[in-house]
Parts: C-alpha cells; sequence; structure tokens
C-alpha cells in the first residue's frame, strides 16, 4: 500500500507535505528563536530583522509563537482523529457482524452523539475530568466518530452479504479474517478520507475550543489560536493572519491528498492503474497490454 | 440412495437398485481420471471394504421459512433428499422454488426450521457457529456460486482467492500455493492467471476459478447453484466437463439449475423441486423420459432438445393449468 501510494505523484507530494508538517511538530519548539511568552514593548510592529513575522498585541514575537505551536496544533488534532477513527469506525465496521443487539446499541449511541450540543457537552466533560488538552481532544474525538460510525458502517454493509465474503466464511474463515482479509480494504478508502477531513476540522477545533478556554491555556500559542487573535487586529496588521492560516490549509491539503492518493491506489481500479503505470514504463511499444488469455 | 417421497410426488419415485453410477463402479469405469484425486486424498476417506458408508448428505424433512408473522412464507416444506458418495443429483425448479434456500441451508447459512441434516453422517443441525466452522475448516463440503463476477473478491488475486480456503484450515502460505496450482491444470487454466485480478479475466475463466477454489480442500460434496447459467455455450460445455471429471473421481455434486437440459447430460437422479416440495425424483432417465408429475412433465416439454419435438402449445396450456389449480 506504502509503496503503491509512493508511485502516484500526488502521494509523493503529500507525503512530503505531512513530513515537513511532522517535523515542525517534532522540532518547532526547539527552533523557536526567542521565548514565545516573552511580551515586549514593540506591539503589533511588522516584520523586521528581529522579529520575522513581526509581534502581536502583547508584543510577543509571531514566528517564535508559531513554531512553538506546532506541536499542540498537530498532536492535537492527531489525537481527534485518532479518537474518533478508534471510536467510531471499529464499532462501524463490527456493528455489522456481532448482531442485531450490538447493531442497535452502537447505531443508537452514534445517533445521541450526532444529537448533543458540542460545546454544552465538550464543556460537561471538561467539567468531570478536569481541563487540559487531551481530555479536549479526547471529547472531541468522540464527538466526531459517528461520521467514521457511519461511514466504515455503510463500506461494510456494501461488502458484508457479498458472494465472496460467504464464500470465505463457507470455507470456516473466522469473523477476524473476513474483516482482515475481504473488508478492510474496501472500508479503508473512505475511511482515508473522513480521516483527513477530521484533521483538519482538528485544527478548527482546537482553536474554537482554545477560545473558549477549554484545552489549550490562554499564553500557550497554537496556529488556530494565533489566527484568532491576529483577526481582531486586522486593521493594524492585516497580512498577519496569512501565516497560521496557510499552515493550517497546507496541512489540511495535504493530508486531502493523502487520502486521495490512497483512494486512488486501493482497489481493482488502483491496482490496475499503479500496474498500467508500470508496464508502461517497462513497455513503452506495448502501452496497454490486454488482458485476455488462459484458455486452451 | 433413498429418496422419501413428498406429499405431492407420486408413488413409484423409489429406486429399487442402487443406479448405474453408483461408488463401486465408478472405479473400473475410468481408472485414469479417478487416481488423480484419489492420490491427493487421505486413505481414511475411502470407503473400507465391508463397511457402507454413510452417504454424504443426507436431508429429512427439511422446512425452511422466511420472514415473521402475516408475511412469514415457506420456501421449502418437507424437502427430503440424500446423495451417495461420488453421486450427482440434480435439483431442478424455476425461480422461487426453493434451490438456492435447499443449497444455503445444507450449507447453514440458512437456518432449518424443522427436519435433520446430516453431512458425511454429522446431524449438523444443532450446530452453533463454532461447531459449524470446525466443520468447515475440514473442507468437506464446498459451494460454487451463480454468479462468476461476484464471488470473487476484485482486490485478491487469483492465488489469494484460490488458496483462501487452504490457509483458513491453517495450511502455510507455501504449501497453499503448490497445491492451488494442481488443481489449475484440472480446470483448465494457466499458471499465468496467478497473478492477475478477477476483474481482468473473462466470465467463463472467473467460474473455473470459482469451481478450483472449491476444489482445493478436496471435498467429498460439491453443491454447484446454477454454475453454468452466467456463461455462454463454449464456457457452459467446458464447464460441464469440468464436473464429469470430478464426477468420475468420486465426489458428490448437487447441481442447482432451472434448466434440465444442463442437468440432463450429468446428472445420476434428478429431483424436482416445485413451489418449496420435492414432487419428484428418480433416475435421470426415468425422469425426462417417464415425467409423472404435471411440473415435470411441463419441464420436458418445454425442453424441445430433450425429447424430440415440443409439445403442443394446447398441452403445455394443459399442465399449467393443472399446476394452477
Amino acid at each position: 500500500m506504502v509503496r503503491r501510494v509512493l508511485a502516484l505523484t500526488t502521494g509523493r507530494i503529500a507525503v512530503a507535505i505531512l513530513t515537513l508538517v511532522a517535523l515542525l511538530a517534532v522540532l518547532g519548539p526547539l527552533l523557536a528563536p526567542q521565548d514565545p511568552l516573552a511580551t515586549s514593548d514593540t506591539m503589533l510592529a511588522a516584520a523586521s530583522g528581529d522579529h520575522w513575522l513581526g509581534t502581536d498585541y502583547l508584543g510577543r514575537d509571531v514566528f517564535s509563537r508559531l513554531l512553538d505551536g506546532s506541536r499542540v496544533s498537530v498532536l492535537g488534532s492527531l489525537e481527534v482523529a485518532l479518537t474518533a477513527l478508534l471510536v467510531g469506525a471499529v464499532p462501524g465496521i463490527l456493528s455489522v457482524y456481532l448482531g442485531r443487539g450490538f447493531e442497535w446499541i452502537t447505531l443508537r449511541l452514534a445517533d445521541t452523539l450526532v444529537a448533543l450540543p458540542f460545546l454544552l457537552f465538550a464543556v460537561a466533560v471538561i467539567a468531570l475530568l478536569g481541563n487540559g488538552i487531551t481530555q479536549a481532544m479526547l471529547v472531541t474525538g468522540v464527538l466526531v466518530s459517528p461520521l467514521f460510525y457511519r461511514v466504515a458502517r455503510a463500506a461494510t454493509l456494501a461488502v458484508a452479504r457479498s458472494p465472496y465474503v460467504e464464500a470465505a466464511l463457507i470455507s470456516g474463515a473466522s469473523l477476524g479474517w473476513v474483516v482482515r482479509r475481504h473488508v478492510w480494504v474496501k472500508v479503508l478508502p473512505p475511511i482515508a478520507v473522513a480521516l483527513a477531513q477530521t484533521i483538519g476540522v482538528g485544527f478548527v477545533i482546537v482553536s474554537s475550543l482554545t477560545f473558549l478556554g477549554i484545552g489549550v491555556q490562554p499564553p500557550a500559542p497554537t496556529w488556530g489560536g494565533l489566527l484568532a487573535s491576529d483577526l481582531g487586529y486586522l486593521s493594524h496588521r492585516p497580512w498577519a493572519p496569512l501565516t497560521p492560516a496557510l499552515l493550517i490549509m497546507v496541512t489540511v491539503w495535504g493530508s486531502n491528498l493523502l487520502a486521495d492518493a490512497i483512494r486512488d491506489v486501493s482497489g481493482e481500479a488502483g491496482r490496475a492503474l499503479v500496474n498500467q503505470r508500470r508496464a508502461r514504463a517497462n513497455r513503452p511499444d506495448k502501452a496497454d497490454p490486454a488482458p485476455a488469455g488462459g484458455t486452451r | 440412495m433413498t429418496t422419501e417421497p413428498s406429499p405431492r410426488s407420486p408413488s413409484g419415485t423409489r429406486e429399487p437398485s442402487p443406479p448405474e453410477d453408483s461408488t463401486g463402479t465408478r472405479a473400473q469405469r475410468s481408472p485414469g481420471d479417478s487416481g488423480r484425486l484419489r492420490e491427493a486424498r487421505p486413505t481414511g476417506h475411502s470407503p473400507g471394504p465391508g463397511t457402507t458408508p454413510p452417504p454424504v448428505l443426507q436431508v429429512a424433512g427439511l422446512r425452511v421459512r422466511y420472514g415473521l408473522g402475516r408475511r412469514r412464507r415457506t420456501a421449502l416444506d418437507g424437502v427430503s433428499l440424500d446423495v451417495a458418495r461420488g453421486e450427482t443429483v440434480g435439483v431442478i425448479g424455476e425461480t422461487g422454488s426453493g434451490k438456492s434456500t435447499l443449497a444455503r441451508a445444507i450449507l447453514g447459512l440458512v437456518r432449518a426450521d424443522a427436519g435433520t441434516i446430516a453431512i458425511g453422517g454429522e446431524d449438523v443441525g444443532g450446530h452453533n457457529r463454532r461447531r459449524w466452522r470446525a466443520l468447515r475448516r475440514r473442507g468437506v463440503v464446498q459451494y460454487v456460486f451463480q454468479d462468476p463476477l461476484r464471488s470473487l473478491d476484485p482486490d485478491l488475486t487469483i492465488e489469494d482467492s484460490l488458496t483462501e480456503p487452504l490457509l483458513v484450515q491453517g495450511v502455510p502460505r507455501q504449501e497453499a500455493a503448490a497445491r492451488a496450482r494442481t488443481f489449475l491444470d484440472r480446470v483448465r487454466l494457466t499458471e499465468e492467471l496467478l497473478g492477475r485480478l478477477p476483474g481482468e479475466l473473462s466470465g467463463g475463466q472467473r467460474q473455473r476459478v470459482a469451481v478450483a477454489r472449491a476444489l482445493v480442500t478436496e471435498p467429498r460434496l460439491v453443491i454447484l447453484d446454477e454454475p453454468v447459467s452466467a456463461l455462454d455455450s463454449a464456457n457452459r460445455v467446458q464447464i460441464l466437463e469440468i464436473l464429469k471429471e470430478l464426477r468420475s473421481d468420486g465426489v458428490a455434486l448437487v447441481f442447482i439449475s432451472h434448466d434440465l437440459g444442463s442437468v440432463a447430460g450429468i446428472a445420476d437422479r434428478i429431483a424436482v423441486l416445485h413451489q418449496g416440495e420435492l414432487v419428484e425424483t428418480g433416475t435421470a432417465r426415468d425422469v425426462i423420459q417417464r415425467p409423472r408429475h404435471p411440473y415435470t412433465r411441463l419441464l420436458v416439454s418445454s425442453a424441445p432438445t430433450l425429447h424430440g419435438a415440443p409439445a403442443e402449445r394446447a398441452e403445455r396450456a394443459a399442465l399449467r393449468a393443472l399446476l394452477h389449480v
């Protein structure tokens, strides 16, 4: 799967972008040239040699804050996406196979989660579990999980009663075998797309929760938080929100590209696509090998 | 080899003597062919001298109903059918007569409301999921689906699909691949197809792959649900030839079809299903030449290639009227 994704140009671009973002998340706080929390007298300054991206309304260095906030931002949205994947997709697949009772209970749970007002629920859980980035992201992940539940369930239902699954069952295959060998490949592409989308939404959620004082606490920087505070001073520094917005956009774009690449190379069509390219590269004279023969 | 007469079947369908294609005479008829499968099979499976092995399949008084309450419909009622070792039984019936339900009930995909099913002497009526899995892993019974396009996973190569039943049994991958290869020849496929995906094969090739997948576990009973209905005549003939070879290798076949013509040439016995009931069973020759039940007569008279000139339209109309009363 990895090799097939890398065979596509879009796949390579996506992996490059996401690697950069991951490096930023790991090394960002170490690379920050100044203390991201230190205030100074030069407030709302334009870009200069001292402050590459200027300063914010408290005179803090924006570039340092951007670098320092990248780890929390990236980890936060990843946490949201992975929680949603685990809480949503796994029961989604199993709901098709584990009998009516499990199906009914998980379906109603998913409906309940959709019906809950997001912020109210987040505030309530924070009140119960204590404030912190991990709690906030777990709550968000659980609230986003119905999307994964529905997507995984729909994709599983499409193959659950197919003859090849029945053929495997007739051969004595277990539930785990069927899911691993037949179902997972069909569920992965739509799940990957949902995952990429959730990573993008995650950035926005982290910032909106920050705005409410949930999760990341105010002095600590995040990309979304920077965007929010910059928006308040648009008249002074109209170009300021561009950098955090671009960072978020590129990350979301990278994960969407990756999701597209995964969808493109998985399944029959994807394999044919990659094989075709390989064949064309190997035999330029015969561009399209005809799939035929085999009869005696 | 006994078939309990169902309420609507006329008396006298019971065979007093074993048919010509029973286990004993088969080996003499084509020794060359039967050797191939026999070698690979453990000796414990072949019938020992003096002992009469149980029929591969015994179905008695089977009833299957779908739905609940007022929408409940009876798909099968009082169906009894025995299949001896190496015997080929054709099950004929129109759409909705319960043919596929019969197959699915035998395979444990549909639960029976009443009646017993025994596979190789083992009563499977009360089997839970775990015991069904254990039975299936032995690979005694296999199934070939009607639609060759959808019965193979489009994301798996032919080799993956062929080895799957063996891998499920716990056979190491290398050995499974080697064993799967030996069956390609039997279904007239070449090794170069192994790396392909089902979408890159023709319908006939796919159906032969499906047959090969059913054979890799060396089953004693193969249930074929309309195996040739989706194929053109050339591929149909090829599949039927493969099935005839299988029959001479001692594999019992249950051949389900709506088409009397494709079953007539291969079946030892023919069972006719009509509206969920077994209306007639007998040797293939008897059923075709001396059909007793009106529905069978209608079937035979509707198949011109079987019985000289097609019967008069008026006669067929009369038979239909008789059936609907």
